[in-house]
This record gives structure tokens, C-alpha cells and sequence, in this order.
């Protein structure tokens, strides 16, 4: 369960990215953020991993107050917590394999890390969340061998391998095509539903994220504007959010 | 001024459908002449003079001519003291490669976040890195007496500091995506470093270490000079005693072995790039 209350985000620069956030998101529940770039998306997801300090407010994570977690429990924290990004930020001169492994590292001495020394439990914990993606035949290949879907694929298995409570991911499908962002999209609810884990995505294509997502929260200037079932959305609300029409490139069409 | 400035312009280029275009004045106008006149002074300088480099300049040639043949005789002289150099460089070069990692991260801006740790490391690099690596040798010929062990302090200390500013620029440039991942799953920053970081850059890791092994062999050539161990022990001494034949295979098997370090070196650093 997350709760953001009164939340807000002013950088060093003087942007206010976010001007009093309140939200309650379950466990389980798969949810879209959409809004125009600039909006506070990026922001908002990565309050929730505390990758981004919060200015002001207060956000609880299962009941823990982490704005207050520093070292070794903040980092204790994120492990449940899995991100998916944009542009993958695989390794893409190694393996498949060891790309998904980096996700057990948190969870290991360093000596061992450092050496590379995973143990066969995290290489079958590896495997299986590649297959679960349906790439476990790609594990012994290169990441920049394969194609962008099964690359966005491979970062959902190295998420998933974190064996989190939470996954956040920051337009997991935006350099993806119409057929591949479909197939990426399935995996995440299918990850979503039988494991359980809270899907929060920020979505740049409003189609998808109306197609896969049950709740949509969207956000305009940093406060959120529409928080509600994606099947209550009409494009009165769009207009609202966007403050526009929306334009063909924030529509991924069909295939 | 703008008289003189306008005669040294260049015509400008007229089309052919009357417009012109000024071309902008060439910074040869001011670097030719400051070149000469530092030309001047160094000749001056240095005492530079024509005749000397060609009335003396036939000795190098009597020279030569002299450490033909080789003595060959002398190779289980020289066989030791090569040995010893190779191995200076190639303990020191990785003693030093190895010591350029922790202290390329923390010189690095975008991995240590601490402005006054990064300024202390790369200050002290710098400092380090004015040492030419014959006055190191000199320095730790003192501190641990003449030998080859000085000599791969000294290879050790050079190699230090350049790979730590040659690897932490590479740092720097690295893709950061992959370290934001591998942070935001609860590894600390040295962890993710590690496994997101090094992993795109092993292959120019490798490079540099075998760049350094090669400019080290012929680094570690010289080190004898100051007492620091080595092949170059001999060679002072051969060449002092003006025993050329025994100087002529001295620098014979140096040149073999420089040669062929140097194409094994190629050869793997082009594999790995």
C-alpha cells in the first residue's frame, strides 16, 4: 500500500514538479499515470523509491515512512521496490543472463558480487524470470543482439528476479512499436495478476494505457486532475488533463 | 591595424552571380610568426648548430658500424637483467592498473558525490602524474636502495597515475542508465558501479592496462640508468666502457622484445575494442 499525502517536490532549480500529491495505491492494483512530459510523472514514480527526495509531505510504504530511510534501510527498502525504464538501461555489452543477475547484487556481499560469485538459487531465480518474459532461450545472449521488445522484456525479467512487492515503471513502452508494446504490456499484467505485484506506470500513449491498465491517474502541472477507472475516462477528461486535443503521437493505434 | 589586417585578408570569392563572400582570415597569419621566433630562441638556446650535426653526426654511423656484429656471446649476460625488466613492468603495470580503479571512481564526477573527496584524489593524482617516471625511480631508488624492485615502484606510481585519469574520464562517459537500475534495486553505489558500470567498459580497461604494459617496457628500458634495475644497468655500463659489440646486442634483444610485446599488445587490444 502506498499513500502520498500533501506531497510536494521544488528542485534545487526552483521547478515544483509536484504541488501536493494525495493518492492511495493497494496492493495488486495496476495503475497508469498519464499526462503531458513535464507533468510530473518521472518525478512522482521515483518519490516512491525514494530515487527522488521529496520536499515536503509525507508518503508511507506499507505503513513506513520512507522519506525517514537512509543507508542500509532505504537500500533494504528498494529491493522490494523494481523500476522498469524508457531506453531498458540494460548492460548492453553483456549477457542476457547477467543483465537479470545485477538485480541479485543488492542481496549479496560485495566480495561476492565483485567477483561475480552468484549462487544457483539466483541463477535459477534468473532463468525463471526469463521465462516468465518468454525469452528464457535468449538467457547466453548478448543484450545489444537482441530487438528493442525483447529488450524492454529482458529489464521486466531483472525486475521481476528483485522478487519485489512494487514495480515502477517510467514509459516502459514510448521507444517500443504498436505490436511490441502490446506483447511488453501483456507481460506486465500477466506479472501483475499472478504474482501479485502493484504495477505503477507511467504511460506516454493514452490508448495503451487505457487498453491495460485499470485505474488511471492523470496528472497536469503536478497535481492530479483525474484519478479514477480507466473505463470512466472520456475525452472531456483527456482535454482536462491535456489541456488540448490529443495529438497522434500520444495515440499508438492499433496494429 | 585594421589597415594591416585588411591586407592580409584573403581575396574574398565573388559568384558568378555578382554576391561575394568574405572568407575569414587564417590563424596561420599569427601562428607562423610566433613559431619562428620561438624557433629562434630554442636554436639560440639549445646552441643548435648545422656544422656540428654534420661533422659529429658520422660518429653515430662509426658507432653503429662498431656494434656490428653483435657479441652474442654476451647473451647469458644480458638474458637475467631482460627477464628483470619485463617483469618490473609487467608487476608494476598491474600493481599500478589495479590501484587506478578505486581512485578513477573516486575521481570520478559522476560516481563519487563527495566534491571534497573528489578534489582530494584528483589533486593528488595530478600532483603525482608531473613525476616523469625516471625522477620516480630516483625517489624510491632512495627509499628502497637500487634494484629492480625500486623500478616497479616507480612503474607501479607512473602507471597509478595515468590510468587513473585516463579510466576515470572513461567513467565519466559512461552509459549511467544501467546504474540507475541497478541502483534503484537497493545496491549502494559502489555495488552498482560494479555490476553496471564496469561491465560496458572491461574491454577499454584491458586496453589502457596493455597500452601502459607496452610504454612501461620501454620505460623500465632506461630505469637502469638511475640504478633502478634492469637492462639498462648494462647498457650504461657497456656503453661507458665503449664495448660496443656487447652494446649492439643489448639493444638488439631490447628491440626484439619491445616488438614483439607491442604486437602480442595490438593484437589482443584490437580484439577487445
Amino acid at each position: 500500500m502506498i499513500q502520498f499525502q500533501g506531497v510536494t517536490k521544488t528542485y534545487p532549480n526552483g521547478v515544483s514538479a509536484l504541488r501536493g500529491i494525495d493518492l492511495h495505491i493497494n496492493q495488486g492494483e495496476f495503475v497508469a499515470i498519464i499526462g503531458l512530459s513535464g507533468a510530473g510523472k518521472s518525478t512522482l514514480i521515483r518519490t516512491i523509491n525514494q530515487m527522488i527526495k521529496i520536499s515536503s509531505g509525507s508518503l508511507l510504504v506499507n505503513n513506513i515512512d520512507v522519506t525517514k530511510l537512509k543507508g542500509k534501510k532505504l537500500r533494504r527498502f528498494r529491493r522490494d521496490i523494481g523500476m522498469v525504464f524508457q531506453s531498458f538501461n540494460l548492460i548492453k555489452r553483456t549477457t542476457v543472463i547477467k543483465n537479470v543477475l545485477a538485480a541479485r547484487v543488492a542481496d549479496m556481499p560485495f566480495y561476492k558480487s565483485m567477483l561475480g560469485l552468484y549462487s544457483k538459487q539466483d541463477r535459477i531465480i534468473a532463468l525463471e524470470a526469463l521465462d516468465q518474459v518468454g525469452i528464457l532461450e535468449k538467457a547466453y545472449t548478448r543484450a545489444d543482439q537482441l530487438s528493442g521488445g525483447q529488450q524492454q522484456r529482458v529489464a521486466l525479467a531483472r525486475c521481476v528476479a528483485q522478487q519485489p512487492q512494487i514495480i515502477l515503471a517510467d514509459e516502459p513502452v514510448a521507444s517500443l512499436d504498436p505490436v511490441t508494446s502490446n506483447q511488453v504490456m501483456s507481460d506486465f499484467v500477466k506479472i501483475n495478476k499472478e504474482l501479485n505485484i502493484t504495477v505503477i506506470a507511467n504511460m506516454h500513449h493514452v490508448d495503451i494505457a487505457l487498453k491495460y491498465a485499470r485505474r488511471v491517474i492523470g496528472i497536469k502541472e503536478g497535481l492530479i486532475v483525474f484519478d479514477g477507472p480507466s473505463t470512466e475516462i472520456t475525452n472531456e477528461k483527456l482535454k482536462q488533463i491535456y489541456g488540448r486535443e490529443l495529438s497522434d503521437d500520444e495515440l499508438m493505434g492499433e496494429e | 591595424m585594421d589597415k594591416v589586417k585588411r591586407l592580409l585578408l584573403p581575396k574574398p570569392i565573388v559568384l558568378s552571380n555578382g554576391k561575394s563572400v568574405q572568407p575569414k582570415l587564417s590563424p596561420m597569419v599569427y601562428v607562423i610568426p610566433i613559431m619562428g621566433v620561438l624557433t629562434y630562441y630554442s636554436l639560440s638556446v639549445t646552441r643548435f648548430n648545422i656544422g656540428t650535426l654534420i661533422r659529429r653526426g658520422e660518429q653515430f654511423w662509426i658507432i653503429v658500424d662498431r656494434m656490428i656484429p653483435p657479441n652474442f656471446a654476451y647473451f647469458s649476460n644480458i638474458y637475467t637483467p631482460m627477464i628483470a625488466t619485463i617483469m618490473m613492468s609487467v608487476v608494476g603495470t598491474l600493481i599500478g592498473a589495479i590501484l587506478a580503479l578505486p581512485a578513477a571512481y573516486a575521481s570520478s564526477q559522476t560516481m563519487n558525490q563527495s566534491n571534497v573527496g573528489r578534489t582530494i584524489t584528483k589533486w593528488v593524482s595530478s600532483v603525482l602524474r608531473t613525476l616523469p617516471v625516471l625522477v620516480l625511480a630516483l625517489i624510491f631508488r632512495i627509499i628502497f636502495g637500487p634494484g629492480a624492485f625500486a623500478g616497479m615502484v616507480a612503474i607501479a606510481v607512473f602507471t597509478f597515475t595515468i590510468m587513473t585519469k585516463m579510466f576515470f574520464e572513461l567513467i565519466d562517459t559512461a552509459d549511467m542508465g544501467p546504474f540507475e537500475a541497478i541502483l534503484s534495486s537497493g545496491a549502494t553505489r559502489i555495488q552498482a558501479f560494479w555490476s553496471s558500470i564496469m561491465p560496458q567498459l572491461w574491454g577499454q580497461y584491458y586496453s589502457l592496462v596493455l597500452y601502459n604494459f607496452e610504454m612501461n617496457i620501454r620505460n623500465a628500458a632506461i630505469l637502469g640508468y638511475v640504478g633502478a634495475g634492469g637492462i639498462g644497468i648494462l647498457l650504461n655500463e657497456r656503453l661507458a666502457w665503449r664495448i660496443y659489440p656487447d652494446v649492439g646486442l643489448i639493444l638488439l634483444v631490447l628491440m626484439i622484445t619491445v616488438l614483439i610485446i607491442e604486437n602480442i599488445s595490438r593484437f589482443i587490444r584490437k580484439k577487445l575494442l
